[in-house]
């Protein structure tokens, strides 16, 4: 393992991370809030991280793929333990409390502890809703970039997307296609913020939730998330933009290049779409009778809550815990499914239930015809068999990691649909649950280990299960 | 004429045979010493030995004076080699050659695109999937060939006891089809005699009896003959090679039904990739228990497709066995070829007669559209344009002395297709279809000719 190098890579996240909190201190200035809070902890990132990096010069710049699992996850972890540390110095939370909001963040899963949003500072509010920004900056690249690499859960098919040097020199083809998606990313956070303000938001709320939805995170400004605006035009401009949210990056790029067959082609894409389409549709004609939204509201309610849930941002406008038992069956459905491979969302990714859907096929075309070949197939293309078992393992981590949470959430005695949709919710990166987590509800509740575990299962779950179980295989750290 | 021929298989020497028979100058060039003799013997021809695929060699062949020049080796590079320096450093007026691979034709038409020279590819593993398509297309048909555009197919059929068509005479068909180019264009009785008929000939169950029919009539025909088109095909291709791969993908466009089964698992593994829909079965055809689990019964035609002629005549007679409505076969062996009436396959596709059968067509002077000799190469049928001046032209058809065996089946002026009578001319500009038997083709060129 190439520690120094490791080392090196943590300590620029730290001076990074120490830089960016000059946006809170200018906030803070600009609303005449105490800045002391961000600048010590934004001081103590850079002189604590310039001399590491300056100090591990590594001689190697190789990294192999061992390397990648530990410095992503540990870059991960310490972010979220960087970042919760102006929630203390503010003395808005309490050390477990504090965590848990900044891995919510980090992980761009927007559950929170706090009960009272509106009460905080505008500094605060804003790292927090930067904090979920900078986390799904991190997730376009490590999905995009490093996952194929990697060969987690299905993603090597994605090693060939992207142009560039061929997959084992990592360094310069991980750099330019970051820059080519951040700017993608970047474009969409500016264009939605200019939307949000021309339809009525403050430039600071418009800020926030920018930030927030491009990330497909789901912290918002107001206790009652995008339902406390009010506004029909707003929600449409988030809707729009949390599907866009949901979109492969790589598609997004495509139609900047003008490829437009290739994305129409795309049957992840349709697929994803189609999945929109059906969860909508059910929830404009069941829901009605029980809420009486009809017309124009039913549709913009149906297709907010498809979109928040499916791309996993996890704003509300309507307490759907209210709706029918099969309103609520298909929100969980929604969460375990989450939104396309590539984008910034969550869960276990529209690429993987098609092709997990497609192997399927072919395993009961086995049973009929012993002797049949025949591959399960990706835009024409055959899919390699390891794609495919890497599909299902993955499947299979994702259900035991998320009965496990699951579990000891109802060791702390809370209910089954609680239990079930906060273990769901944190592993898919959405926000919200069911139950003593709904829409209208927090998780300040909740006893310190089961934040603990949730705080497992959302980094487990942003890091696609694999990249964080394999630091603990005995086998991983053998020499 | 003067004429090259490079490679002296089976279907240089056959091509060699037919030309020397029209009169041309032969010069046959044939790496292989123990076949370079052999040839000398047989035909009526000058055989060289040596790589024909060199210009020196051409040269000593006097390729300076041909008026055709045609790679028939069994290697695509060599013919290659034929083609380019044929037509790029010779400038021969006409080349010809054969190639199996669709994408080496491709590059070599764009290369000779400018050229004047003219310049044919012709694939024998394409003109066999044409051939087993348009078969499929006629239920019940031992050979099919089409013409005029496609509005008219020759087909031969096996004639049942059952069939509508047993004890009439050759001219109440035509009676029965009046006005439209429908009719009997050669019988071949059960003792393996081959009559070109006259009115009063009469249709008798077993005859194996060809007819020419025009496309609006075919399902006219067919249900006379008691056969009936299915909606949608079963169809079972053992084989996926060139031809069987092709085929597979081709009845894909037309929503047929297609289990190709493969021996090979990597090919088969290829084949899964490149198919859209079709069942791939990785197994061996003929293992009867792969056949069983893919209910060869239901097959309506089982299409026997490999490379291995012999494979592929068990492999077809196990399929009939089996309970398939029909059985085809690829088999290029001309000793084969002749065995399978007796066998039992319904139908065989030789890639190599095909590929004779193109280049025949395609050799110029003759002013042919399109060739084709039936089952076992007695009888040939060809679409030819009539050119002012011919002996064709110069009377009416009663007149004009046309050979014992030769008839003139079906005329096409402008849009119209037209039964020729006796009293008829033949216009210039008109295209004709000629049936005559393999004796009297040389005679036919004389007609056609200018």
């Amino acid at each position: 393992m190439n520690l120094r190098l490791e080392i090196r890579v943590l300590a620029g996240l730290l001076v990074l991370l120490g830089l960016f909190q000059l946006a809170p201190v200018a906030t803070a200035l600009y609303f005449d809030e105490p800045f002391w809070p961000f600048l010590s902890v934004g001081l103590g990132g850079v002189l604590f991280g310039l001399p590491l990096m300056w100090y591990s010069k590594p001689e190697d710049r190789r990294i192999r793929a061992r390397d990648g699992f530990l410095v992503v996850s540990l870059a991960w972890i310490l972010a979220s333990l960087y970042g919760a540390l102006p929630y203390l110095t503010t003395g808005a939370l309490g050390p477990v409390d504090a965590f848990f909001e900044s891995v919510a963040g980090f992980s761009t899963t927007g559950s929170t502890v706090i009960t009272a949003i509106e009460a905080q500072t505008h500094s605060l509010l804003l790292w927090r809703s930067l904090t979920q920004w900078l986390g799904g900056m991190g997730i376009i690249v490590f999905t995009i970039a490093i996952l194929p690499l990697l060969g987690i859960g299905g993603m090597q098919l994605f090693k060939a997307e992207m142009p560039g040097p061929v997959a084992d020199k990592v360094s310069p083809r991980v750099a330019a296609t970051a820059r080519r998606l951040w700017l993608i990313y970047v474009g969409f956070t500016g264009a939605e913020w200019l939307a949000l303000r021309l339809a009525g938001m403050s430039g600071f709320d418009a800020l926030c939730h920018s930030f927030t939805t491009a990330a497909s995170g789901g912290f918002s400004t107001r206790d009652g998330s995008i339902g406390a605006f009010d506004s029909p035009l707003i929600e449409w401009i988030i809707i729009f933009f949390m599907l866009m949210a949901g979109i492969n990056f790589v598609l997004h790029f495509r139609l900047l290049t003008g490829r437009f067959r290739a994305v129409w082609e795309d049957s992840e894409l349709r697929y994803f779409l189609a999945v929109i389409a059906v969860a909508s549709a059910v929830f404009f004609f069941v829901v009605p009778q029980v809420q009486g939204m009809e017309g124009s509201i039913g549709v913009r309610e149906a297709l907010f809550n498809t979109l928040t849930i499916l791309t996993t941002t996890g704003y509300t406008t309507s307490n759907f815990e209210a709706w029918p038992s099969l309103a609520q069956m298909i929100i969980l459905h929604l969460m375990i499914l989450g939104g396309m491979s590539g984008s910034t969302s969550g869960g276990v990714k529209s690429l993987r239930a098609l092709l997990g859907f497609r192997a399927l096929r072919v395993s009961f075309a086995r049973l009929i015809h012993p002797h049949v070949v025949r591959p399960v197939k990706y835009g024409g293309k055959p899919v390699d068999d390891k794609v495919i078992g890497a599909i299902w393992s993955f499947f299979t981590a994702y259900v035991f990691i998320g009965t496990f949470c699951a579990a000891v959430v109802a060791f702390a005695g809370y209910d089954l649909v609680t239990s079930i949709s906060a273990s769901l919710s944190a592993l898919s990166n959405i926000g919200p649950g069911l139950g003593d987590i709904g829409p209208t509800d927090h998780f300040a509740h909740f006893p310190s280990y089961v934040k603990f575990t949730l705080c497992f299962g959302m980094i487990a779950g942003r890091l696609e299960i694999f990249t964080l179980l394999v630091l603990f295989q005995p086998e991983f750290w053998r020499r | 004429m003067k004429i090259i021929i490079v490679g002296g298989g089976l279907v240089g020497a056959t091509l060699a045979e037919k030309l020397s028979g029209e009169g041309h100058d032969i010069t046959l060039i044939e790496g292989d010493a123990v076949m370079a003799r052999e040839l000398t013997d047989q035909l009526d021809a000058h055989v060289i030995e040596g790589n024909g695929a060199t210009a020196d060699m051409l040269r000593r062949a006097g390729v300076e004076s041909a008026g055709l020049l045609l790679g028939t080796t069994n290697s695509d590079d060599a013919n290659m080699v034929v083609g380019v320096l044929g037509t790029q450093l010779f400038n021969v007026p006409q080349v010809v050659v054969r190639l199996r691979d669709p994408s080496y034709s491709e590059g070599f038409s764009l290369l000779h695109r400018e050229h004047p020279s003219e310049y044919v590819c012709v694939n024998p593993d394409a003109a066999a999937v044409d051939r087993i398509f348009s078969l499929l297309e006629v239920p019940g048909a031992l050979d099919v060939a089409s013409f005029m555009d496609n509005d008219l197919v020759v087909a031969g059929f096996r004639i049942a006891e059952s069939s509508d068509f047993a004890g009439l005479q050759v001219v109440h068909v035509q009676l029965l089809f009046a006005g439209t180019p429908t009719l009997v264009v050669a019988i071949r009785r059960a003792d393996n005699r081959w009559v070109i008929p006259s009115g009063q000939d009469e249709i008798i169950p077993g005859d194996l009896v060809y007819f020419a029919i025009a496309r609006t009539d075919l399902d006219n025909v067919l249900s006379l003959l008691g056969e009936e088109r299915e909606q949608r095909q079963h169809i079972m291709v053992a084989g996926a090679g060139r031809v069987g791969l092709e085929l597979a993908k081709r009845l894909e466009d037309v929503d047929a039904r297609v289990v190709l089964v493969e021996e090979n698992p990597d090919r088969a593994r290829k084949a899964a990739e490149v198919l859209k829909h079709s069942l791939v079965i990785c197994g061996n055809v003929t293992d009867q228990t792969v056949l069983e689990e893919e209910e060869i019964e239901r097959v309506s035609t089982f299409v026997a497709a490999s490379s291995d002629n012999e494979n592929n005549l068990v492999a077809g007679l196990l399929a009939k066995r089996l309970g398939a409505s029909r059985a085809f076969a690829l088999l290029d062996n001309p000793a084969l070829v002749h065995l399978i009436g007796d066998v039992g396959i319904d139908a065989v596709i030789s890639p190599r007669l095909l590929a004779i059968g193109l280049i025949l067509q395609h050799i110029g002077g003759r002013n042919v559209h399109s060739y084709a000799a039936l089952l076992e190469d007695e009888v040939e049928i060809m679409e030819v344009d009539a050119v002012s001046g011919s002996k064709l032209t110069s009377g009416e058809l009663a007149n004009i002395g046309l050979p014992r065996g030769v008839i003139v089946a079906a005329m096409r002026r402008g849009e119209k297709l037209l039964v020729p009578r006796g009293g008829d001319r033949v216009e210039p500009g008109d295209r004709v279809l000629i049936i005559s038997s393999t004796e009297s083709a040389a005679k036919v060129s004389e007609y056609v000719g200018s």
